[in-house]
């Protein structure tokens, strides 16, 4: 048996050019990792960057403040005066960022669609926010060479061109007729041929990443173990579909071209074709239209401005100040508050629906990602790496709790006609990026995974128990 | 010879399983994306002109106003679909389609498609470009990896060469029989495109040589991937070996490569981010264009010198008013910075489309998916020409409004009000797509890669069938 096994690796590793496609893999690896590390330590930076800057200007704007206080210093323009709450609010947003995961370089998902930080004003909707980030369009159509690029798309391959001819070789080099006249199960040791190539394989795979994270300082970040679970369960699957492929007991040029056109279907084929039908079936509204509908809303408010006002003290009395006799410094402001409610009564919803379309497109993905391993990869990484549809549909939702809560720190000291102070600049709402809720699903990834490959390995037993001797030695 | 060549070729395909499977599958494929293409096409081009006719609508019955208030609300600027994007979206998903237009204020393309899409979009749509570009190259390599193989394991190689088949006509022979059904294909496509926008009411300026131009494109790609697997068939000693190999090449050319370069691009001339290229435009208004000459006090100077050639002591006095003269100076003052900062990001995405040409000589995928963009008008190049227009419209529109403020009343009568006329007075933003010569020359780089790939690999074919070996 370990005979057999040492056997078996030595003939493996006899292949030339499997040693040539091992270090391609390495390349690609170290690669997508250099690749990874890079897009991850440009979007720390730009962070760490914004929040410094945020820092200083608070700083300088405190410094004026109190010297204003102690008056030292005088605005003349009201608009420029920091000590106005408007003035404050609206030029000194504080960064809301959503900080990288620890595997982050893994999978960029959609961190190159959307923004990773922003600034919070008093204007402004955070519903209607665009959160795209600049970047070239090309790059983003021809997406990311990282780490779940190559196993996504080239790790399948290197599974086949390692296992597509296991079964035919023998045949074609006629030792296979020897090997069926021994006294030894064909099942068990061809899966033992496998299996010996499975352990190669996942050590090649393993080694080259731990390798590449090494070369590039980034050690074994936290989840590097579940990562290399997902993803050596995706070779396992590949393993499994070849094996069935050659228990058919065809040649190795039809083993090759049936495994190829399972690549072209799992890979290519099906994810598009779920993506477009998610698309087709669930639409999303105009986004042109929600523009024309919130602007709509926000012409009606101006004209109506004072009169919204009046309604707007009606339901709020605890806003409506005590002491009228002096104007209220901020009457714009407060119209605009006021207006506000009515402008997202109107918007509302096209939002909503422009929502639910979208949840229903995710809905529809989610179950349907079950058909093709590609796809499941895709989630598990994108899921591991927390660069996931979720975790930006997330992100957004926090960026609107803070700007309301911006708002909230501000609005009633506006109808209060307060000014800013040295105190108030530590009472300012912070908000620290948080990832623990959103919904993970990893573990249903990783399970299906491998109980699909299992269901194909059972599938290869089935057609194998189907085969008789002879079909086995013809070919 | 030829003739018997290409028959006994084409009548083995026909014969087998593999290529009727194939090329019914891909005739099917094609048909399905292309009505799923004209219906997103439909659909975006009504939105298109919902809006197009809901923003003129708000602009024009924005009621009485001050004019600059008026560019203050501002309008919008819609990039309009170009015909030929129904066979080729380019990046149109990953830009903008909606330019805000106001005062003071250079805004960016905004709401990208892939936004509004899930993860899986990220995979590539069932779109004619994803037929044309990757599984038209595909097929060609399943249908004739084994074109010299298949010859040589039967052993019918020997026999040919023993009977002294001109190497030359025997490939011109395999040649034919592989690119004709794609070559087929590939007309059915482009023809259904044709008729289905001319049956588009109002399908807009779509030039047939523009259509022309696009179908050679493709034909000289499929016409490279024919060459590429031939060789790779004539010097493979078996059919699995040439088909992985083959299969090798593709994943380089279409997957890897335009994934490397884009990395190396990026790497190599990275752009800012948004808030940091906001902020850099923020810091120029606040002080000053490159840091020097801050406009309070380019203002004052401009106000002194106004005072002096008017020969008045205040600007209540001046013929004009001054304030809405103050505006326009200003905003053409803030344009400068504005287009100060564009243009260099427009260098950062120019140097960008450099390292693309140079790489496209390593795939030639990257040649054709450039090409074809910029013929379709949806590559990033005519995402910037419409966001120069709109750029060139927002500062007309508002250098209307303030002129008008200037001419037709006093300074600090803010109380002045314009009324439609002046709003409708503003032609409607007409943008036209970049000419054909344009794009050509344009695209001269590419073209050239295209064709040295088409040479290159047409060569190389046929020298390695004159040295194939029978074994």
């Amino acid at each position: 048996m370990i005979k057999s096994l040492i056997y078996e690796w030595k003939t493996i590793a006899r292949e030339r050019w499997l040693s040539v496609l091992f270090l391609l893999f390495f390349g690609c690896t170290l690669f997508a990792v250099r690749n990874g590390r890079e897009h991850v330590g440009d979007r720390a930076a730009a962070i760490d960057k914004a929040r410094h800057e945020q820092e200083v200007a608070e700083e300088a704007t405190r410094f004026e403040i109190d010297s204003i206080a102690r008056g030292l210093k005088r605005y003349e323009q009201s608009w420029l005066d920091p000590r106005m709450l408007s003035v404050y609010g609206q030029r000194m947003g504080r960064v809301v960022a959503m900080d990288p995961q620890p595997l982050a370089f893994v999978s960029t998902g959609q961190s190159d669609l959307f923004t990773h930080y922003t600034k919070p004003k008093l204007y402004g909707e955070a519903y209607a926010l665009g959160f795209s980030e600049l970047s070239n369009p090309v790059k983003l159509l021809f997406g990311s060479f990282d780490l779940a690029f190559v196993c996504i798309y080239l790790l399948p391959l290197l599974v086949v061109a390692f296992s597509y001819n296991v079964l035919s070789a023998e045949r074609e080099s006629g030792s296979l007729r020897l090997t069926l006249a021994q006294p030894i199960s064909v099942f068990g040791w061809l899966l033992r041929k496998f299996m010996v190539r499975f352990v190669a394989l996942a050590a090649v795979v393993v080694g080259s990443m731990m390798l590449a994270f090494l070369m590039m300082g980034l050690g074994l970040p936290h989840g590097t173990v579940r990562m290399v679970a997902v993803i050596l369960s995706y070779a396992f699957f590949w393993f499994a579909l070849s094996f069935w492929v050659n228990v058919t007991g065809k040649s190795s040029g039809s083993n090759a071209v049936k495994l190829m056109s399972a690549w072209i279907v799992v890979v290519l084929l099906l994810p598009a074709i779920i993506g477009q039908l998610a698309t087709q079936l669930y639409p999303v509204p105009s986004r042109i239209n929600m523009i024309h509908q919130y602007r709509v809303a926000e012409a009606e408010a101006d004209k109506r401005a004072s009169e919204i006002l009046k309604t707007y003290y009606r339901d709020h009395p605890e806003l409506a100040r005590q002491d009228s006799s002096q104007p209220n410094r901020y009457q714009f402001w407060i119209e605009y508050f006021a207006s506000i409610d009515l402008i997202k009564e109107a918007v509302m919803p096209v939002v909503d629906r422009y929502n639910r379309q979208l949840a229903s497109q995710q809905a529809w993905v989610d179950q349907w990602r079950f058909a093709s391993p590609a796809i499941l990869l895709q989630d598990a990484l994108t899921d591991l790496s927390g660069t996931s549809a979720r975790h930006y549909s997330d992100f957004r939702q926090q960026v609107i709790a803070y700007a309301d809560a911006w708002r909230s720190y501000f609005m009633p000291r506006m109808f209060r006609n307060e000014w800013m102070t040295t105190e108030a600049l530590d009472q300012l709402p912070r908000h620290t990026y948080q990832s623990q809720h959103v919904r993970s699903s990893f573990l249903i990834d990783l399970l299906v995974m491998v109980l699909a490959a299992i269901g194909v390995l059972a599938a290869g037993w089935v057609t194998f128990r189907r085969l008789s001797t002879e079909q086995l030695l013809a070919g | 010879m030829i003739r018997a060549i290409l028959r006994k070729e084409l009548t083995e395909n026909v014969r087998e399983g593999r290529f009727r499977v194939v090329i019914l599958t891909l005739l099917l494929v094609t048909v399905v994306s292309v009505l799923v293409s004209k219906r997103y096409y439909e659909s975006v081009n009504e939105q298109h002109e919902r809006a197009r006719a809901n923003a003129r609508q708000e602009w024009v019955g924005q009621g009485q106003k001050n004019p600059h208030s008026a560019a203050h609300y501002g309008t919008y600027a819609f990039k309009p679909k170009y015909p030929l994007s129904l066979i080729d979206n380019g990046v149109d998903k990953y830009a903008g389609v909606s330019i805000f237009l106001e005062a003071h204020k250079r805004s960016d393309a905004q709401y990208m498609a892939a936004q509004d899409q899930t993860a899986l979009s990220r995979f590539g749509d069932l779109t004619p470009d994803f037929i044309l570009m990757f599984l038209i190259p595909l097929v060609i390599i399943l249908l004739g990896f084994n074109a010299f193989t298949r010859e040589r394991e039967s052993g019918t190689l020997r026999l040919l060469k023993s009977q002294g088949v001109p190497v030359g006509r025997l490939l011109l022979g395999k040649w034919v029989a592989l690119y004709l059904p794609i070559a087929i294909v590939t007309l059915v496509l482009f023809a259904l495109a044709a008729i289905l926008l001319s049956g588009i009411r109002d399908y807009g300026v779509f030039g047939v040589g523009a259509w022309l131009l696009l179908l050679m494109v493709f034909l000289v790609y499929y016409a490279v991937f024919t060459n590429l697997t031939l060789l790779v068939s004539a010097v493979s000693p078996r059919s699995s070996l040439s088909f992985v190999a083959l299969l090798g090449l593709w994943v380089l050319s279409c997957l890897a490569m335009p994934k490397a370069s884009s990395a190396m691009a990026d790497s190599l001339f990275p752009y800012p981010t948004q808030l940091e290229f906001e902020e850099q435009i923020a810091r120029d208004k606040r002080s000053g264009l490159n840091g020097h000459d801050p406009w309070n006090a380019a203002a004052k100077k401009l106000e002194e010198e106004t005072l002096a050639r008017h020969n008045v002591q205040t600007v209540a006095e001046l013929p004009f008013n001054w304030d809405g003269y103050f505006m326009q100076q200003g905003e053409e003052h803030e344009a400068e910075i504005y287009f100060k900062h564009y243009q260099s990001l427009k260098e950062t995405y120019q140097n960008q489309t450099r390292v693309y040409k140079t790489l496209a000589v390593l795939s030639p995928f990257l040649p054709t998916r450039f090409l074809s963009m910029a013929i379709c008008r949806t590559d990033y190049h005519a995402h910037w020409d419409f966001a120069d227009a709109a750029e060139k419209y927002r500062l007309m529109l508002v250098g209307k409004m303030n002129g008008d403020m200037v001419e037709n009343s006093k300074t600090g009568e803010w109380d002045y009000l314009a009324d439609e006329k002046l709003w409708a007075a503003v032609p409607d933003f007409d943008y036209q797509p970049l000419s054909q010569r344009t794009v050509l020359a344009l695209q001269q780089g590419n073209l050239l890669t295209l064709l040295g790939w088409w040479l290159v690999s047409a060569m190389a074919v046929y020298v390695a069938v004159k040295k194939m070996s029978i074994f």
